[in-house]
Formats: structure tokens, sequence, C-alpha cells
């Protein structure tokens, strides 16, 4: 007969290690099938349940974090998932940025009268995305969890729909991005053909067992992941999609992609390069050498230049990126904290200063030149003092949070001997403190100036609702916080490390 | 009882006279592939350039069931020649206005494009000229669809959910985009 | 047969499709040379997954069939709706967003 007689053995599920991503997707879920059902839903809940169901995550990382550190890394679901320090660390981060992105989103959509409930359906289902990136064990479950989160932000830049910008940095983000996602597959194909396996830890177990004689594929493997992936984190030179995307797609997005999407894909460069081929560092630490340089120079330089302030922010996203990949050069313990503390920063750095720049761009989403910026110290003092200190912190200047992420990178890099790295990261922090330098002049040295000009040219910034307004003043006190004593989050990102264990 | 004979059939077909009917199978199906590839990333017309893709596309098949692997293979057929072809055939006559026969590329950015191309070509084929040197595929019977379903629904049923999952997200994508105000 | 064969096809549709999405403009264009750089990949799985005697390289082939499905919807979708508004499919029109 055809059909087997003896039963499939299911594998083993943990349903608890399971919650955070169960949380996500069942909120997705649940809210499209209420939205759907009820004609006139009220305008507040979407956003509301969204941010429920974060703050619900990141609840519930508490106990798993626990059992955790207690019993140690688990893999369960026949070796395809696992759980460790790593995965609920970048869980909780994706949690609080899918709570700052509803909070901005409402505030946005309301302003931009737009319908609105796919929004959060999206943004739950890139969360989770992400989440599951963050938990991969096997490659084939990481490029899924890559492809739900990278379809649904496809689409979330897309959501502006009386904007011509927001579908065109849609369809750009789009076609580069399903690029990016077929290179990383043909890598992905040629890892599984030169060790015979997905998994993660089988594959590290290979590698670090065989010698192998022709390793031409394994190389041309790793080469295309480094690409897929760098495409992912807009690493230069593979960036050329984000500053059109971010200056595009509606800000909230923007806040998403720059702290969601690129904690989810340095998760998954931890994930595949540190910790599974670890024992290949030798092999693939002078590419992302290179990329690191090229990164952090590039971002740092041509944001320079820049006149758009969403734009030279994505410039300086790109820097960040640099800066993390620093950090993933080192491929060391160190070095992996040290990129789980500064994406902790960053995330917090991005939420706000996207918040600010929500604020400011106003009806339309355009306002986003430097221009409107100039005088905004005097007219707004509360405003402008926060976006100082948000802006300050990504240049690293010392007693912001900034700083303590910074220091760690480049430590990691100088422990792992890299001191030419470390010394181009440390002169592309004083060239990027140079762009943030000019916003802040524009912020409170320009005022007269205007003000003589006439008054009609003086851009009036609408009152910020409480959504940015939380989000604001809640970044810009942790990144005060955290500047002053970081010992509580470096401490949680060291504990964090990732283990890889066998399914 | 029928699985039995098929292997049993499928085992006598592999003496020398079969590997040589696949190599000449494989080789004719390479070349169509091949030239119709490159004629769809040439021609100038996009009808045209729809219906080379289902000439790879139909390769593609027929080269999954050279190598034994007839589910996939059908699922080509079904999913790739049924569905997404018929969806870009969509996309082509909506748009119809936008395309003329004048699809031309700047000869610099083709320049460019053919460079990275044989980059590409001589990276990929040589790193597995490199690695596989003579091995050769023999595979004693074609997989069984009821192993496939077995091992979806046990090893890898957490990549089953997640395909799910991201169907969801296509759908309300492809809605939100494409429906009118 | 030899495994190579079958890798070096892939190669080869993998450098065409790369060479489509490069050389292009037209946004279905685009996305047609992207599927065939997805097919490359399957013909790479499913080889691996013979000479290895296991379906997991298989199964990940209809899961890259389920993804491309879902990405062209998604993809169409989007240049239907740069359609709409601006009468044109052509990538390189696309020029609203400049520094």
């Amino acid at each position: 007969m055809f059909a087997q007689a003896e039963t499939v053995a299911t594998p083993e599920v943990l349903w608890w290690a399971l919650v955070p991503l169960l949380v996500l997707a069942g909120a997705a879920v649940l809210l499209l099938t209420v939205a759907s059902l009820v004609r006139r839903l009220p305008e507040w809940l979407p956003a509301a349940w969204t941010i429920v169901a974060g703050l619900a995550v990141l609840v519930s990382v508490v106990p798993l974090w626990n059992e955790v550190q207690d019993d140690g890394a688990r893999s369960f679901l026949a070796g395809a998932v696992g759980i460790d320090g790593s995965t609920l660390f970048v869980t909780a981060l994706l949690a609080v940025a899918v709570v700052a992105t509803a909070l901005l989103s409402r505030a946005y959509l309301t302003r931009e009268d737009l319908p609105g409930v796919e929004l959060y359906v999206l943004l739950l289902l890139s969360a989770a995305g992400g989440v599951v990136m963050a938990s991969a064990n096997d490659l084939i479950v990481l490029f899924l969890g890559l492809e739900l989160l990278s379809i649904a932000v496809y689409v979330m830049a897309a959501l502006h729909l009386r904007r011509i910008q927001s579908q065109e940095a849609a369809l750009k983000y789009f076609v580069l991005g399903a690029f990016a996602s077929a290179f990383l597959l043909y890598g992905i194909a040629l890892v599984y053909g030169a060790t015979g396996a997905t998994g993660l830890a089988r594959i590290a177990g290979y590698l670090s067992t065989t010698i192998l004689l022709e390793d031409g594929m394994l190389m041309a493997g790793f080469g295309l992941l480094l690409v897929g992936l760098g495409f992912k984190v807009a690493a230069v030179p593979f960036h050329a999609w984000a500053p059109d995307v971010y200056q595009g797609a509606p800000t909230p997005v923007v806040a998403w992609m720059a702290a969601g999407v690129k904690a989810a894909g340095f998760a998954a460069l931890l994930r595949v390069f540190v910790l599974t081929f670890g024992s290949w560092s030798g092999e693939w630490q002078p590419a992302v050498w290179g990329l690191a340089i090229l990164t952090v120079l590039g971002g740092s330089v041509v944001a320079v230049v820049q006149t758009d302030v969403k734009r030279m922010l994505a410039y300086s996203s790109i820097a960040h990126a640099g800066f993390l990949l620093v950090g993933v050069q080192a491929a060391s313990d160190r070095g992996t904290a040290a990129v789980l503390t500064y994406l902790g920063v960053y995330t917090l750095l991005a939420c706000g200063s996207f918040a600010v720049v929500t604020v400011v761009g106003g009806a339309g989403d355009d306002r986003h030149g430097i221009d409107a910026y100039r005088g905004l110290g005097a007219r707004r003092p509360w405003l402008a003092g926060a976006f100082a200190v948000l802006l300050l912190g990504q240049a690293g200047v010392p007693f912001t949070a900034g700083f303590v992420a910074k220091f760690g990178v480049i430590a990691a890099a100088t422990e792992g001997h890299s001191y030419a790295l470390a010394g181009i990261a440390m002169v592309s922090a004083a060239v990027a403190a140079f762009v943030y330098l000019r916003i802040l002049v524009a912020l409170y040295m320009e005022d007269r100036h205007l003000e003589d000009d006439d008054e009609a040219g003086a851009v009036e910034v609408d009152p910020a609702p409480w959504g940015p307004r939380i989000v604001i003043t809640v970044s810009v006190a942790l990144v005060l916080v955290l500047g002053v004593v970081p010992g509580p989050l470096v401490d949680l990102a060291k504990d964090a490390v990732p283990v890889l264990v066998g399914g | 009882m029928i699985a039995m004979a098929a292997l049993q059939g499928f085992d006598s077909l592999m003496s020398g006279d079969t590997v040589v009917a696949q190599n000449i199978a494989f080789g004719i199906l390479a070349v169509v592939m091949i030239v119709a590839a490159l004629r769809m990333v040439t021609t100038g017309n996009v009808v045209h350039a729809a219906l080379y893709l289902v000439i790879v596309l139909a390769g593609v098949a027929g080269i999954f069931i050279l190598l034994g692997a007839e589910f996939v293979g059908v699922t080509q057929v079904l999913v790739y020649i049924g569905a997404i072809v018929v969806l870009f055939l969509f996309g082509i006559m909506l748009t119809r206005g936008a395309l003329g026969e004048d699809e031309e590329a700047d000869t610099e950015k083709r320049r460019m494009a053919v460079l990275v191309g044989v980059l590409v070509l001589v990276v990929t084929g040589g790193a597995v000229l490199d690695s596989f040197g003579d091995a050769a595929v023999n595979r004693a019977a074609p997989s069984l669809t009821a192993e496939i379903g077995d091992t979806i629904f046990s090893q890898y049923i957490v990549p089953f959910e997640a395909v799910s999952v991201l169907l969801l997200a296509a759908l309300i994508g492809a809605i939100v985009v494409a429906r009118k105000d | 047969m030899l495994l190579n064969q079958f890798l070096l096809l892939a190669a080869a549709l993998f450098a065409i499709g790369v060479y489509g999405v490069l050389a292009r403009r037209n946004g279905v264009l685009v996305l047609m040379s992207i599927e065939l750089i997805l097919n490359s990949v399957n013909i790479n799985l499913v080889a691996f997954s013979a000479v290895s005697a296991t379906v997991g390289g298989e199964i990940f082939a209809l899961f890259i069939i389920a993804v491309a499905a879902a990405e062209v919807g998604v993809g169409l979708a989007m240049v239907l709706l740069l359609y709409r508004n601006r009468r044109s499919i052509d990538l390189t029109e696309i020029d609203q967003l400049r520094g």
C-alpha cells in the first residue's frame, strides 16, 4: 500500500516557549477577523489592540528569560526553532518597536486620514516574522521568517495610498528585497549542498568536524548569504534602497524599518555567521570586515551632504549598521553582546528620532527638509530638546546611551585585534557627528535669520499628539538613563549571548 | 505492492541505455531552457517574454522529474505554470497601455548587467565545479510523495506553519495595495 | 547523470536571471527574472536532495514555490498600483525620490 501504516511521530512542542510568537500572530489574525466582522470599529481599537499585544509579548518574555537562564537554551519542534537568551532579547526589542510604531501610527493615520486596520495587522505579522528569524534553528525557518517580515514591510511602505512617493518607495523596496532574497536563497542552497543539512546545529557540527578539500561552494554560499542579509540590513554597497525607501515610506513605518527590521536582520546575521559558521570565522571575517568599513564610512560621509532630514537619518542608520557589523566581525561572545547592546540602544534612538520626524513632517508627511527644523528650538523648546538628545545619542556623545553602544562594539573590535577597523569606526563616528551637528545648528542657531526673513516662511509645527509624545518622552528618558547607568542593559546583553542546541 | 512493482521497474530502467537516454533528455531540456531564458530577458515583447518563461518553467519541471522529484515537478506545473504565469499575464494585460515594443535598456546599463551576469556565472559555476567533480546522481527510486507528506508534518512543521502565515500576510498585502479607494 | 550538470544549468539560469533584473526596465519583466533565479535555486535544492537521497531539499523547494507565489502576488499588486497612478511601469522612471 502507498500510505505507511505507522503514525507519523509528531515532534515535541514547548508551548510556553512559543508564547511570544503565538501572541503576535494570534493578535494579528484576531484583529483582522474582528475588523472584517464589525462594521464600525472604534478608531482607537486597532492601535490599542496592537499596543496590548506588544506589551503582552514584553511581559511574557520575562518568565521565559528566567527559565532559559536557569535551565539553559533549548531547541524543539524537531530542532527547527530554538529559544535562548538572544532570541528573547531580540523578541523584546521587536515588541518595544511594535508598541512604538503603533503609538506613532495612530496619530499618523488620523492626521493623514487613512484607513488603518491593515497597517496594524501587517505590523504584527511582520513582528511575528522577526521573532521567527530570531528563534530560527534552521535555514528554511530563517528564510521564511525573513520573507514574512519583508513582505509585510513592503506593503506597509506602500500604505500611504495617495502619496506617489510612498508607492514608488514600496516598489523599489520590493524589487530590491526580492532580488536580495533570491541571492540569500541561492546561498542557502549552496550551503545545503556543501554540508548536507539546513539545520543550524547540524551545519555547525559538520563544519567544526570536517575538513573540506574543495570549499569553493561553501565560500560562494557564505558570500551569497552575506549579500542577501547585507541587503536587508542596508550595508554598503547593498544600501541603495534605504535612503529612497526611508524618504518615501510613511514615517511610522520607517521607524519600524529602522528599529524592527534591523534588529531581526542582525539577529539572523549573528545566528548564521557568528554562531553557525563560527568555526570558519577566518574565512568570512575578511568579507564582513570590508563590508563594515564601507558601511561606516559610506553611511557617515554621504549623510553629510543630504538636505532632507529623513534621508540624513537613513544614511545615519546605514552608518549604525556599519557599527553593528564591526561587532559581528569580532566573531566573539563579547562582540555578540556588544551588537545586542547596540541594537537595544538603537531601537530607542530610531523610534524616538522618527517620532520627532513624524511630528515635524506635518499633514501630508512632506516637511522633511532641514528648513522645517530651523528655529525649532525657540518655537518648540521641548520637542527640539528631545530631538537634540536623540541626535547626540546617535552621535555617541558620552553620558548618552549611544556612547555605551559605540564603545561596546569598538572595544570588541580591539579585543579581536581589528585595530584598523576600530580606528576607522572612530573616525567615521566623528564624521557622522558633523551630520547631527548640522541638524542641531538648524534647531538652535538659525532662529533669528528666519524671523528677519518673513513670518510666513516659518513652518508651523502642529502640537504633538499623545502617541508620539509618549514615544519621544520614554526614549529620551531611557537614552539618558542608560547613558549614565548602562549596567542593566549591558548585563542583559551579556547573558543573551546565543547558544546553538542540536535538535 | 504497486509501489514495489514500480520500484523494480525503475531499477531495471537504471541500466546503461537509460542513463544515455537520461543524458540526452537532460541535454535537450538544458539547451531549450537556456535559449528560452536568454530570449526571455532580451525580447522586446512582454507577452513573448511570459511565454518564454513558461518554456523555462516547464523545463524545470522536466528536470525535477529527471531527478526523481515527481511531486515537486507536478507542483511546479500546477503552481508556477498554472497560477503564477497566469498572474503575470493578468499583470501584463492590465498594464497594457504602458508596454510598447521598445523595451530597450540603455546600452550602458546593459553592458554593466552583462558584466555582472558573467561574473555571477563564473563564481557560482566555478564554485560547484570545484566541489563535486564527477559525483553522479544515482537515486535508486523516485522519492515517495507519502514520505514528503510525513516529513513536512513532522520535521518541517514549523516552516509549514510559517508559510501559512506568510501567505496570509501576502493576501492581505495584495488586497490592500491593489484595491481602489 | 552528473550532479554538476544540474548545478551548472542552475548557475546559468541564475546568471541570466541576474542579468534580467539589472537590464530590464519593465516592472513585470523584472519580476519574471526574479522567478528565473528562484527556479535555479530549486534545481540546486532538488539536485542536492537527489544526491543525498533525502527529501529535505525537495521540501525546501516546495516552500520556495509557495513563497514565490506570494511574492508575485504582492509585486504585481504594487506594479498595478503604480500603473494606476502614473500610467507607466518603467522602473527607471521612478524619480520622485531624490536627495
